[in-house]
């Protein structure tokens, strides 16, 4: 009896935990939807700035979501504005770096930019576990590998419980693999957690940006890089950024050069 | 390049010449050579002895006999024009039957005084009966223009009419000028030049050495070969003259700055008034031919006329608002689109004509911007003119036909063409537009005559432009800004209440089935010693004599150990249970059968009348046996 009151509230608080996780991480509270209705309006009637001050509403709000940023980035391009729409589009790759239709729009932005970098080749390992873990976005890894934690640990309850041999073998088996693949997407959920909090990069703002050899104005040019283009953040003094670009080179820059992403 | 096919002209009418001159030669040597043995030789050059720079004059060599190998003179300060040009004449005279013969052999030069100064132009030979003979030399003064006309020819000028008068030329009376209709033009904007040639004496055999030369312009010449001159008067600085317009071009600026129009240059002869002198001393006839009518003759002058060069001050045009699509179009112009069907099928041909017509540049519109859908056959367009220049300036139309042949049947929408153009009136650039059209292409009936694909019908996707993609439309979830799922405090609880609950449910599940098995093992340890207990009571019932409990004990003790040894539910105990539960626990037939005797004995015993503690007595000692038989085999 006293078992049987203690899983009842187990139960009862894993009904309130999904509760918390469905509304406590979306807001999808009316009034933001009729704003995002709004900017999607005036989008596809040619009124970009009025889309963009729509979305960007939300945005200083501190709301996010791919998708919005995803928009915000297409308005900017409509408007020609290349660095800003790239800017968008890579904030919203952040957030869902899989995405076809994202990872379209960057690279039609990205054809527009007048600085050419060959990127550095990544480790082919690397290279694979990002090219997985890019196919989800983070929550939904970690969402998936918790839904897996509990079928496994169901299939495992199965094994234990039943006396039918066959059941037992299916359980535990089935069981182990979901257990497996669990591991696995939270892994990835933690990886693509890893890749989103380091190294900040930033997008180039200004026309024209000469790069410094060290984070003071008189110091040797050493390269010059155009709005549009995509940089490393890896240190800063001050208002000085050491950046890195994709073809590895590294240098100074002021802070009023660009956007983080 | 008409002088040097003149000159190559001439190279072959001198070639033929010479050819024949060797063969009369021969033959008129035999003729004559007996009549003009005795005749002296005089070889003479003569040309004027001043010239104006500029002015082309003749140079002319005469021999009075037949020659071979003549060497013309260096000419130093001159410029060859054309020659030298050999010509013969012969006269045969015959004065009281004796008959002369004259023959006379000329070379000339017609050269041009490119420097000023005194020039001596040294002597010419000629091989006359193997012998060489040297002209005499000859100076020419080259003076300045206007600083001196009237030369006079020195030497000989036998066998001509001219005798030497007073032949004068002022530079004013024969005029080369050139006018343009306005020298500060937009680029792009027609211009007419005009070249006239004013004149108060008559002028003849007008050649023109060079024509005039538009570099940076599009020209058209706008005299006709072979119209007449027109003729009319002018006056001039109070002078009259008579004007005729010798050429006419149209000019279309094709870029901007100062650019420069080579001028054109002629030669014609002037013909001018000479006073002859008294030839005779007779005063009759001196009188009679000083009169004015007869004694005035004109004597062809050569001159050399030149235009100054124009300068034309291109201005270029604005360069803010210019359309896209402006290739360089000035002036006034409509412009009309027809497109003769709209509904056709596959495989069929459209007309598309567009009409640019308007004063201007037509003819440097040499193409439009027309985009066609992919799908459609298209061919450069057929290009017709109707343009008419003038003065006034260049209109027209310029008319371009597309043939268009749809290949694949859909609707098909035909984008605006477009043309610009520079308006000189308004100032500005102006577009014209047609309209949009949209052709229905229905499926054809001839598309595999046609179309002779091999294999497959399949086609590559043209990609005609890109651009991104379209916003996300339907609505989404927003989330707040950093805040992730994964790692937060619902995520660890989501990963850690199912551990939990599974954990607890392992350890409830434990204790249970600790439980169930202890009660199992428990029964199976208490059997005997409940046995013992019961068959004790028993013993102490048959003691009393107490037969209806003595019985009831018995028949407990033997189920009831049963049931607990064998975990078996008392409802399920019968005969037929024990039985098989025994087997299976796999005592001996004679146990079994012993232990179901026994049973049925108790209960056979406890009903049967006769003596009951004699059957008691039996029945407690064959239960007490029996179970301790089969504790023995189950150990």
């Amino acid at each position: 009896m006293r078992g049987n009151s203690f899983i009842s509230g187990a139960l009862r608080g894993l009904i309130v935990l999904i509760y918390i996780t469905v509304f406590s991480f979306t807001l999808h509270a009316g009034e933001y939807q009729l704003v995002i209705a709004k900017g999607n309006t005036a989008y596809s009637s040619g009124k970009y700035q009025e889309a963009i001050k729509a979305y960007t509403s939300l945005t200083s709000q501190g709301l996010e979501s791919a998708d919005l940023y995803y928009n915000l980035g297409n308005s900017f391009y409509k408007l020609n504005d290349i660095p800003h729409a790239i800017l968008w589009y890579e904030r919203a790759k952040r957030l869902d770096p899989g995405n076809e239709d994202i990872n379209f729009n960057l690279n039609v932005a990205n054809s527009k930019i007048t600085d050419k970098i060959d990127p550095l080749p990544e480790f082919f390992l690397k290279r694979w576990l990002k090219a997985v873990s890019d196919q989800l976005p983070l929550d939904l890894w970690a969402k998936a590998g918790i839904a897996f934690l509990i079928v496994a640990l169901l299939l495992y309850a199965l094994y234990l419980a039943s006396r039918v041999l066959l059941i037992r073998k299916l359980g535990f088996w089935t069981g182990s693999v979901t257990l497996f693949l669990s591991i696995v997407f939270l892994f990835f959920a933690w990886s693509s957690y890893l890749s989103l909090n380091s190294d900040p990069s930033a997008v180039i703002l200004n026309p024209t940006v000469t790069v410094k050899s060290s984070p003071d104005e008189k110091s040797t040019d050493i390269f010059v890089i155009h709005e549009g283009c995509k940089v490393q953040l890896v240190d800063h003094i001050g208002n000085w950024y050491e950046i890195r670009i994709a073809n590895g080179s590294v240098g100074w820059i002021g802070q009023d050069n660009f956007e983080k992403i | 390049m008409r002088f040097s096919v003149n000159c190559k002209l001439f190279q072959v009418y001198n070639n033929i010449y010479m050819v024949f001159r060797r063969f009369f030669g021969v033959v008129g040597f035999l003729a004559v050579s007996a009549a003009c043995f005795a005749q002296d030789v005089t070889f003479q050059g003569a040309a004027k002895t001043i010239v104006t720079l500029g002015e082309s004059f003749s140079l002319t060599y005469t021999l009075n006999s037949q020659g071979s190998d003549f060497r013309g003179p260096r000419l130093n300060g001159f410029d060859v024009i054309s020659g030298p040009f050999s010509s013969t004449s012969s006269s045969i005279q015959s004065v009281n039957g004796r008959t002369t013969m004259s023959v006379r052999y000329s070379f000339q030069y017609i050269l041009q005084a490119n420097k000023e100064g005194t020039f001596d132009i040294p002597a010419a030979t000629i091989t006359v009966d193997r012998r060489t003979i040297t002209s005499n030399t000859l100076t020419v003064k080259v003076l300045k223009n206007g600083a001196g006309q009237g030369g006079a020819s020195q030497g000989q000028s036998q066998g001509s009419s001219q005798q030497q008068g007073n032949v004068q030329t002022s530079p004013n009376d024969v005029m080369l000028k050139a006018y343009v209709s306005n020298a500060n033009p937009q680029q792009g904007e027609g211009i007419t030049v005009t070249y006239k040639i004013f004149t108060k004496v008559p002028v003849s055999q007008i050649m023109f050495s060079k024509e005039p030369s538009f570099p940076g312009f599009w020209s058209q010449n706008l005299t006709k070969e072979k119209e007449k001159l027109q003729q009319y008067n002018q006056v001039i600085d109070g002078q009259q003259y008579i004007v005729a317009d010798l050429r006419k071009y149209t000019l279309f600026p094709l870029k901007s700055g100062k650019l420069t129009i080579e001028p054109l240059e002629l030669v014609c002869q002037a013909q001018i008034k000479r006073q002859t002198k008294a030839r005779t001393g007779d005063p009759f006839f001196d009188d009679f031919f000083n009169d004015s009518f007869f004694n005035t003759s004109y004597t062809p002058v050569e001159k050399s006329l030149r235009a100054s060069p124009l300068v034309i001050n291109v201005r270029p045009l604005p360069s803010t608002g210019v359309p896209e699509d402006f290739a360089g179009a000035v002036g006034n112009f409509s412009f009309r689109t027809e497109l003769d069907k709209t509904s056709i099928k596959a495989n069929e041909a459209i007309n598309l004509k567009c009409v640019v017509s308007g004063e201007g540049n037509l003819q440097l519109i040499d193409k439009l911007n027309v985009t066609f859908p992919p799908d459609f056959e298209t061919y450069d367009p057929k290009v017709s003119n109707d343009i008419r220049s003038s003065e006034k300036g260049v209109s027209g139309s310029q008319v371009f036909e597309y043939l268009i042949i749809p290949r694949k049947p859909g609707k098909f929408n035909l984008k605006p063409i477009s043309f610009s153009f520079y308006d000189l009136k308004k100032m500005k650039y102006v577009t014209l537009t047609s309209p949009a059209y949209t052709i229905d292409v229905e499926k054809g009936t001839g598309e595999a005559a046609n179309v002779t694909y091999t294999g497959t019908n399949h086609e590559e996707i043209k990609y005609i432009g890109s651009d991104i993609r379209h916003i996300k439309n339907q609505s989404f979830a927003l989330s707040v800004n950093g805040e992730y799922f994964f790692g937060s405090l619902p995520f660890f609880l989501w990963i850690i209440l199912p551990l939990l609950v599974f954990i607890i449910f392992i350890v409830l599940f434990k204790k249970f089935s600790v439980r169930r098995s202890d009660v199992i093992l428990m029964k199976n340890l208490r059997a005997t010693k409940v046995a013992r207990k019961r068959l004790r009571k028993a013993e102490l019932y048959l003691k009393e004599q107490k037969q209806e409990e003595f019985y009831i004990e018995i028949s407990q003790t033997l189920w009831g150990y049963l049931g607990d040894k064998f975990s078996l539910p008392i409802a399920e105990l019968s005969i037929e249970t024990v039985r098989q539960t025994l087997i299976n626990k796999e005592l001996g037939e004679e146990i079994i059968q012993n232990f179901i005797d026994t049973l049925n004995n108790t209960d056979y015993a406890r009903f049967a009348p006769g003596e009951k503690s004699i059957n008691m007595e039996r029945i407690y000692n064959e239960a007490l046996a029996v179970i301790s038989r089969i504790e023995r085999e189950l150990r």
